[in-house]
């Protein structure tokens, strides 16, 4: 599967311009970026900004393997939303560019009133799939440039409750735990015998998988909270790591409001 | 340092009490081991002393308890944290940082001391456990022995001057059991008080200066230490048969395919039928994979592998044929009841089996329609390897078998697998405790992914 290719977003421990950068101006451009988005609406100015942000994800030296699993993932998304949309797009005015099913012959065309591609319905398409793969590719950056922590840390400093920056840590912390007891009850489940053959066998299987996995998690959870009692956590703590705002994290911070302004004024023609 | 009269516990809707009229003194300075089976409340008593009973476990509380002048029963969990520090079984569970340094910060900072407390706490105390080096590196990938380092040194960083240990050990392989020990003694010289509840508590003697046995919520003081492992054990009672049922020729194994390190290399295995084998070494020797090339779980890289007349299976060629049991029973009970657990693998098989004998077997009949997971660990345990021996397997694959049990138990699993090797069953299993070794009729060591002994046991 390609799949496989891209499941290790993670950490990668390197020094480039966005490890450099403060998790909060990460945060910060990440909301401004995803404003950009959905601002921009032309194919162009999309693609450049995909461009962009390509760019960075380059920037950030991922393996060629890597490289080409996420340009095979989105090639597939890109074709098949573009294909998708050309056919089933719906809004007036529309230009059908091939027409697969006249609206007139037989049963089938009367039902669906036609099948055809339309060529707004394919620059929809794009501009949706370039949203989307911008989207992705960011975050991606954001992640692989960030120590999970610090991400957390940031989001702190922000304004988000610590009680819930624990919770993000302690789900950070204990999800690859999770992932692990997942796949040995599955070797288990195999092991008693259990084949798992089409949509029906997964089904099965999954109901084998959910209570065991639910059930230990709830008394993983029971120790976890027991441990953090005796460590004498309240919600209320200091906090040794600090952040630094550095000239860079101004300056992005400066370029990117101007930028977000200019594109504001551009569409809106004010 | 610590005064405890009359204290009677008991646990919110329980019958009996879990506690019952202690009384007992510990002085400064002194090392105290806390003995006996599984539920006899050693773990109640630590919960007392840190708090988390009454303000965490409701209950009934009576009695006086005074910890270096606190009483936990009016005193914060987290303000007697800064007297008590706990260290539980499951090291796992205990580490909520990414970072090793900001784990061991973790502790202080919820105290809310001042920054640079925490600092010099915190870098002293990696330097006084030995994690300096390792400070910047991830929680995740440690070994078991150095998560428990981990919690241990977030506890230390805390300052308290009374250590509660509770099974402490029970999870970690020979060698994270003697980096524990090295530990405990360091923080005795220092002055500390220290407490341990342990099932295997030999090499811990020579530090302690009390041994306290609980029964049934009762104390028992001035016991002299039995070693509960020198009853005889059932020798074989049948004439061996040569035919080999596991044979492995030259196996090597790498996790990672593209010229990673070798986990196995060059493993030459032959088990005879009805044989009985413990399978040593450490954490990360091997030793698990092996079991799991037996299974089919994994597929060796080299080599010839024959299990009970399948070459080089995969997990369904030898269903049926090859049980296998993991560490954790939770991850192996997915039924609604013990009978369903019971009959589970022999449906899939579509074989017939008398679930009433295995019901017998496991004394569980009474609760056949319970779920399996609201028995007890033992149980569990118990349940989770009838449910493996209903498939009526040739061959039985236990990896670390003795986890979490207590001697009781510990006998009753060695019963019935020597009992399966008297039937012409083979059976192996991994184990790194010393006294597990005892019951087999062979020990094969494991070294580095190498076979580095393989003796008959005595």
């Amino acid at each position: 599967m390609t799949g496989a290719g891209l499941q290790a977003v993670k950490y990668l421990d390197k020094i480039t311009v966005f490890h450099r950068l403060d998790p909060r101006t990460k945060i910060l451009l990440s909301i401004g970026y995803a404003c950009m988005i959905v601002i921009l609406d032309s194919p162009l100015n999309l693609f450049l900004l995909f461009l962009a942000t390509f760019a960075c994800f380059l920037a950030m030296g991922p393996s060629v393997s890597y490289i080409k699993a996420a340009l095979k993932i989105m090639a597939i998304a890109f074709l098949a939303t573009m294909i998708s949309q050309g056919f089933f797009y719906y809004f007036e005015p529309r230009t059908p560019l091939l027409v697969l099913l006249n609206k007139d012959s037989g049963p089938i065309g009367r039902f669906t009133g036609g099948i055809s591609l339309y060529k707004e319905g394919l620059t929809y398409g794009m501009i949706q799939s370039m949203r989307l793969f911008s989207a992705t590719l960011i975050s991606m950056v954001v992640v692989m440039s960030t120590y999970p922590s610090d991400l957390v840390l940031g989001l702190k400093k922000l304004g988000i409750p610590e009680k819930i920056g624990f919770m993000l840590t302690v789900s950070i912390r204990f999800l690859p735990v999770l992932t692990e007891e997942a796949k040995r009850i599955m070797i288990a489940q195999r092991l008693r015998g259990l084949r798992l053959k089409g949509m029906r066998g997964n089904f099965k299987g999954f109901r084998y998988l959910i209570i065991p996995l639910i059930i230990d998690s709830l008394r993983q959870a029971r120790r976890i909270a027991l441990a953090a009692e005796v460590r004498g956590y309240t919600g209320k703590r200091t906090e040794v790591r600090e952040l630094k705002f550095t000239r860079l994290d101004c300056a992005l911070l400066l370029a990117a409001i101007v930028i977000l302004g200019a594109a504001i004024k551009y569409r809106f023609s004010l | 340092m610590i005064e405890i009269r009359g204290l009677t516990y008991s646990y919110p809707e329980a019958d009996n009490p879990a506690l019952e009229n202690i009384s007992l003194d510990i002085r400064e300075g002194e090392l105290v081991l806390l003995i006996g089976p599984t539920g006899s409340g050693k773990s109640t008593f630590l919960y007392c002393l840190n708090g988390l009973i009454p303000h965490i476990f409701a209950g009934d509380i009576r009695g006086e308890i005074r910890v270096n002048g606190f009483s936990p029963k009016e005193t914060s969990v987290a303000d007697m944290a800064k007297n008590v520090g706990t260290v539980f079984q499951n090291p796992e569970s205990q580490i909520f940082m990414l970072r090793i340094e900001d784990d061991v910060a973790f502790g202080c900072e919820n105290l809310m001391m001042p920054r640079e407390d925490v600092i010099a706490r915190r870098d002293t105390a990696m330097m006084d456990m030995g994690l300096v080096d390792v400070r910047h590196e991830s929680t995740q990938t440690l070994s078991g022995g150095m998560k428990q380092r981990l919690a241990i040194s977030s506890i230390y960083a805390m300052g308290p001057k009374v250590f509660l240990f509770d099974e402490p050990t029970a999870d970690l392989d020979v060698k994270g059991r003697s980096e524990f020990i090295e530990i405990v003694s360091k923080l005795k010289r220092r002055g500390h008080t220290i407490l341990v509840a342990e099932h295997r508590y030999e090499d811990l003697l020579p530090f302690a200066n009390k041994i306290i046995a609980f029964d049934k919520g009762q104390i028992f003081r001035g016991v002299k230490a039995v070693n509960p492992f020198n009853q005889e054990m059932k020798q074989k009672t049948c004439d061996m048969d040569t035919t080999l049922e596991v044979e492995l020729k030259d196996v090597t194994f790498s996790y990672d395919k593209k010229g990673g390190r070798k986990v196995l290399e060059g493993i030459n295995i032959a088990v005879k039928k009805g044989e009985l084998v413990a399978v040593c070494g450490d954490n990360g020797s091997g030793k698990t994979t092996l079991l799991k090339i037996m299974a089919g779980v994994l597929r060796s890289d080299n080599g010839s592998v024959r299990v009970s007349g399948c070459d080089n299976p995969r997990i369904e060629d030898v269903v049926g044929k090859v049980g296998f049991l993991f560490q954790n029973p939770d991850e192996q009970l997915f039924n609604d009841s013990v009978e369903e657990e019971l009959m589970f693998g022999p449906r899939q098989l579509e074989k017939n089996i008398d679930v009433e004998q295995y019901l017998g077997k496991t004394n569980l009949a009474e609760a056949r329609k319970r779920h399996p997971q609201s028995l007890s660990r033992g149980q569990r345990q118990l349940l989770a390897v009838f449910s493996v021996l209903a498939m009526e397997p040739q061959v039985v694959l236990l990896d670390e078998p003795t986890t979490g049990l207590d001697d009781e138990s510990w006998h009753n699993l060695f019963g019935i697998l020597r009992e399966l090797s008297n039937s012409g069953k083979t059976v192996l299993f991994t184990t790194h405790h010393e006294k597990a070794k005892k019951y087999a009729d062979r020990l094969i060591t494991i070294d580095r992914g190498r076979v580095a002994g393989s003796e008959i046991s005595r």
